[in-house]
């Protein structure tokens, strides 16, 4: 049987010919057209394939979008790489990945620096004039064998479909290796309850390198539906978009709902083309989920949960306007296991609890992935058969009520939420480390409201640096969102009794000196 | 009066520009958010900065959030104010 994802896309394409498939500002593709385009990228890098892996520098664009269809078609692996990733992480990660041939957008040809041009294949793939069409960048390589494969090339289950990198405590992102299996078990799973329908208008309201893109677009494309894609302008006013496309079906992180609140452009009734709406990738507040109901009246909510690592997301929880709610931290309950997954808590030596006792969640599905790149022992720590089902560890801490309700209670780790972004205070702290020519360093999250991050602030103890410098030079090397909105060189960095930098005493330290001012 | 406007709104772009690491040259044709060179939340901040010191009415229903993708139609938009 052929695994390739982009049958999908293949067969509502051979239905739906002249059905809208894909919407950026004023372009408009039919399935027909983004398959003669899919078709055409397919072309151009099959014949460069060779372990398989293509990267993608480009986000929020038809060409990021017909790449990863064009890739999957062709029988490769599809890598999306961070636009807002400076360009000496992205030069670390094309080395690591060793890419058969990069595809830009637009503004990821913008980002092609010698420097990186250096670290890339030798095929890389530009935009031209026309959206979703493509040419060597290198106009010396031989011409591409341009014969049109029918359809996507047949590939079997263990065929890696996607890598997506995400923070790594090391310094460096780790990919999360996903085969062709898990997403098409994943997409069979949630299909029963989703249901879009050809006239389904969705949006695609993250970053190509984040997983739920990948939900977003396969999603609608297995259904002959239409996906939007919300550029970067359009992020600042979600509910105009909405409004202004008549969205339908919508999955973004719980994080805009704040922004659309902060804007304004949350009031009741304004949103009522929308009928289902998932909201995953971080806690969903009972507020936010109240404000969107009022605004969304016609919508069913779900929240989703589910690292990247299990393959999109597992667990999901209906909101039925009342609950359930997971009462320590004010939000919606993560709810129970999709199908084909289990989700089990398990105490310090990893044996079962019973319910209500807090522990770690750990997920055992066969839609988990492959572990991570490159990566064989952190793979073999996290990644553990559970009942005889791959399983995976997730790190956080979690419990299951009487009703077989799963709650999420939060880390087990310094990993934290910023802005929708998963990131790991470790990696930062080892590019601190670097940036400040320091040993002694410490990022904490501050400020927090409840549970939500507002900031990041980070210390070092270094002579010399001044934190204007250290800030520089941490752009260097970190994408904007893991940069510190507040740095200090402290002398007298606090530390734990094992001699490991106290993040508790420094969040200690900024909340002293807010109550201090705010006293003078 | 509007120059001196549009000069200071120049120069709050470029330091964005350079807060991301990059050049904080740029011309008026030049894509700022759908070329990935700007975020959305440097967007927030440009859209208030209009709103004050222009007075652009952003909860405005006929508002397209896409006709400030470059200099030059910030300015277009900031001149049909006056």
């Amino acid at each position: 049987m052929n695994c390739n994802v982009a049958n999908r896309f293949a067969n509502a394409a051979s239905r739906y010919p002249d059905n809208m498939a894909l919407a950026a500002g004023k372009t408009q593709l039919t399935y027909g057209k983004l398959r003669q385009l899919v078709q055409q990228v397919s072309a151009q890098v099959r014949p460069a394939l060779r372990q398989g892996r293509v990267g993608v520098l480009g986000s929020r664009s038809i060409e990021a979008c017909a790449a990863f269809l064009g890739i999957a078609w062709a029988g490769g692996t599809y890598v999306p790489l961070g636009l807002n990733h400076p360009d000496q992480r992205l030069i670390a990660l094309l080395e690591l990945l060793e890419l058969d041939a990069l595809i830009v957008d637009r503004a990821g040809f913008q980002r092609l620096s010698p420097e990186l041009r250096r670290a890339a294949p030798p095929l890389i793939l530009a935009p031209q004039d026309e959206p979703g069409t493509f040419a060597p960048l290198d106009a010396e390589l031989p011409a591409a064998d341009l014969e049109l494969s029918k359809q996507p090339a047949e590939v079997g289950p263990d065929h890696l479909a996607y890598i997506i990198f995400t923070s790594g405590t090391t310094g460096m992102p780790k990919g999360v290796m996903v085969n062709s299996r898990s997403i098409g078990l994943y997409l069979d799973a949630i299909h029963p309850w989703y249901e879009l329908r050809p006239q389904d208008r969705a949006a695609e309201t993250c970053e190509a390198n984040f997983d739920l893109s990948i939900h977003n677009m396969l999603t609608a494309w297995s259904a002959g539906a239409g996906l939007y894609i919300m550029r970067p302008l359009d992020m600042v006013a979600p509910a105009r978009f909405i409004r202004a496309n008549q969205i339908t079906t919508w999955l973004s992180v719980p994080s805009i709902v704040a922004l659309m609140r902060q804007a304004g452009g949350l009031t009741a009734s304004s949103l009522t083309s929308l009928r289902l709406t998932w909201f995953c990738g971080e806690p969903l507040s009972v507020q936010a989920v109240r404000d969107w109901s009022e605004a969304a009246p016609n919508s069913i909510i779900e929240n989703f949960y589910g690292p990247t690592e299990i393959t999109v997301a597992v667990l999901r929880q209906r909101w039925d306007g009342e609950g359930p709610v997971t009462r320590e931290r004010g939000i919606v309950a993560i709810g129970e296991p999709i199908q084909g997954v289990e989700a089990i808590i398990v105490d310090a030596a990893g044996q079962p609890v019973p319910d209500g006792i807090p522990g770690e969640i750990v997920l055992a599905a066969e839609q988990c992935s492959q572990g991570y790149f490159k990566l064989p022992d952190l793979t073999a720590e996290k990644f553990r058969e559970f009942n005889g089902k791959p399983g995976y560890l997730t790190g956080d801490r979690g419990y299951r009520d009487h009703t077989g309700v799963f709650h999420h209670l939060g880390r087990l780790d310094n990993q934290i939420k910023y802005k929708g972004h998963r990131i790991e205070l470790e990696e930062i702290d080892a590019r601190l480390r670097e940036a400040a020519e320091a040993e002694l360093v410490g990022t904490v999250t501050w400020p927090m409201t409840g549970d939500v991050v507002g900031g990041l602030a980070a210390f070092y103890s270094s002579g010399t640096l001044e934190p204007e410098q250290v800030r520089a030079r941490l752009r260097q090397l970190l994408p904007p969102y893991m940069v510190p909105e507040l740095l200090e060189n402290i002398a007298d960095m606090p530390l734990s009794s094992n001699g490991k930098v106290d993040r508790k005493a420094l969040v200690a330290l900024l909340n002293g000196r807010d109550q201090a001012r705010a006293a003078s | 009066m509007t120059n001196a406007k549009l000069d200071s709104l120049r120069q709050t772009i470029s330091e964005m520009l350079a807060k991301r690491g990059q050049s904080p040259e740029f011309s008026d044709e030049d894509s700022l958010f759908d070329s990935g060179r700007l975020d959305s939340a440097s967007a927030v901040n440009i859209l208030l900065e209009l709103e004050s010191a222009f007075g652009i009415d952003l909860g405005d229903p006929d508002f397209d959030i896409s006709q400030i993708d470059s200099f030059a139609e910030i300015t277009q938009l900031a001149q049909s104010q006056g």
